[in-house]
């Protein structure tokens, strides 16, 4: 058996520069965290059973890989040979579409796994390349890079990604006492509105093409900078009004980012005292930099907009940073190949 | 006499100006991540490097937590490595002298683990043998040198390199006594710290 997790991110600034129509132009930038927050994965080498079978939310068990519905595990198995004795089960420690990037953890996780299972130790670039390539290529799921990488290395990092395909990971070494203020600052919802991903995306690539929104990205990803000079020095306030910037340039981008819904938890956390903040993706989570004062209002001013649209499943999320990236927590696999 | 002493703490000066700080800080972050997946860290040397090496397994598995070693329920899992002299002497005269690493860490090392790697010159094949173990497996390895930093600087993925001219042992060592305190007290310092943000969040 191998056991395998990779961390969810939360990223700030640059989100959308990760994708080709973009960073084919002009280098696109993304700043972001792993948190504490991850996706697990088992494979289990089934010798005597020769089926494929895959546990997620439902289970699944197929005599070949090109049965599975499940199109990541599916394309995976296809790609790498895998046709059979071989058990796949997922855990989250949240649910999915939260928009903190756990369906690039799990194909990272996968990876990982996949790669073990097979002898083989692949490092974390291999990870996030593998992983961009069974979602973007193999599966072909209009999205960027960024959350591979993210999950691939931990901590916190600039990713650029370049034109010719290649990523530069730099990571951003602040120490724990600007890291811990960070996260006392921050406070994170899941909104309980679950949507795709690449429904948002999809519009923002479509809009790439007009020149006036080309230099927006741009901005986007040159603010990256800025953002992590901020960080350094520890300047939270600063770091709050640039996320508002980003929500106000995002905006103009995509003219369904958000729903209403999202603009109503938005400015609920705007007009009780937050600097700034965002919601990921399709709104499965908002996210505030706010002063501590104001944090109890904030929270009080979002449950409402929560309770008024009956979202049942809304709740804060804790979050802290974590250094861990994608990783094999255990392999006992080449015992059981000595085995039998 | 006064005046040999004071070149030597020039000299260390000047060593002490030029730390990589941003190596350091690398490394920090790989304890890190080893501490949160439950990893272990295996550190190793030869001579007084290897009584680097004891000094700071005992450092970190305990000073770090000196202020709260009961309530903190997970520790770092640092190791010297050969644990015992009796496998330092099997493995030297059953095998040769540059498997006295390797050899017990192919035993242990599994993927959630961390090396640090001790070595002035950077070149000790006995060091670069288990650094390529490490490294062929993916563990990340922090590595001290100094003069040119060798071949394990070249290997290492926390590039620690103390820069002197060759042969400066007692300087090197001495600079990397300091790194590992460095570590060391980053550590005591942010443990100390979530332990007191955890009191007050729960004294509000």
């Amino acid at each position: 058996m191998i056991v395998v997790r990779a961390p969810l991110r939360i990223s700030f600034v640059g989100g959308g520069t990760d994708l080709p129509d973009f960073y084919r132009r002009s280098p696109g930038r993304v700043i972001s965290t792993a948190i504490d927050k991850y996706v697990y994965l088992v494979v289990n080498r089934t010798p005597l059973i020769d089926k494929v079978s895959a546990r997620y939310s439902i289970a699944e068990t197929v005599n070949h890989p090109s049965e599975l519905q499940h199109t990541r595990i599916k394309a995976a198995l296809l790609d790498m040979g895998i046709h059979k004795n071989i058990e796949i089960a997922s855990f989250g420690t949240l649910p999915s579409k939260t928009g903190l990037g756990s369906s690039s953890s799990f194909s990272v996780a996968l990876m990982k796994a996949l790669h073990a299972f097979q002898g083989k130790a692949i490092d974390k670039r291999e990870a996030a390349e593998a992983a961009s390539r069974l979602e973007i290529d193999l599966v072909g799921e209009p999205i960027g890079k960024q959350d591979q990488y993210a999950a691939a290395f931990g901590g916190f990092n600039v990713l650029q990604f370049n034109a010719d395909e290649s990523v530069n990971v730099e990571p951003v070494l602040i120490d724990y006492k600007k890291r811990a203020e960070l996260e006392s600052h921050m406070l994170v919802f899941f909104t309980g509105i679950t949507r795709f991903a690449s429904s948002v995306l999809t519009e923002q690539k479509k809009n790439i093409g007009d020149e006036e929104k080309f230099k927006t990205m741009q901005e986007m990803a040159e603010s990256v900078h800025e953002f992590k000079e901020k960080l350094l020095k520890g300047d939270f306030r600063g770091l709050g009004e640039m996320l508002h910037a980003g929500w106000t340039r995002k905006k103009s981008l995509a003219s369904h980012t958000a729903n209403s819904i999202i603009d109503d938890f938005y400015d609920a956390g705007m007009k009780n005292g937050a600097w700034g903040g965002k919601a990921f993706r399709d709104g499965g989570c908002v996210m505030f930099l706010a002063p501590l004062e104001n944090h109890e209002a904030i929270r009080k001013a979002v449950t409402e907009v929560a309770r008024a649209n009956n979202l049942e499943e809304f709740r804060e999320i804790p979050v802290k940073f974590v250094q861990s990236g994608a990783e094999v927590l255990y392999n006992a696999d080449h015992l059981h190949k000595l085995s039998l | 006499m006064q005046e040999y002493i004071k070149k030597f703490a020039e000299q260390a000066e000047v060593a002490l100006r030029n730390l990589p700080a941003e190596e350091i800080a690398k490394a920090i972050n790989i304890l890190h991540a080893c501490y949160e997946r439950d990893g272990r860290i295996y550190v190793f040397g030869n001579g007084g490097s290897l009584a680097l090496a004891t000094h700071w397994v005992s450092d970190f598995n305990k000073t770090v937590f000196s202020n709260h070693l009961e309530k903190e329920s997970r520790k770092f899992q640092a190791v010297r490595l050969p644990s015992t002299e009796s496998e330092l002497t099997a493995w030297a005269n059953d095998l040769g002298y540059d498997m006295v690493f390797v050899g017990p860490l192919r035993n242990y090392l599994q993927d959630s683990d961390v090396v640090v790697a001790i070595s002035s010159s950077g070149n000790s094949p006995n060091i670069v043998k288990a650094v390529e173990l490490a490294k062929s497996r993916h563990v990340p390895v922090i590595g001290l040198s100094g003069f040119d930093g060798g071949k394990l600087n070249e290997l290492a993925d926390a590039k620690i390199k103390v820069v002197t001219p060759k042969g400066e042992y007692e300087l090197v060592e001495s600079i990397h006594g300091i790194v590992f305190h460095i570590m060391t007290r980053y550590f005591r310092d942010y443990f100390n710290h979530v332990a007191k943000r955890f009191e007050e969040q729960h004294h509000k």
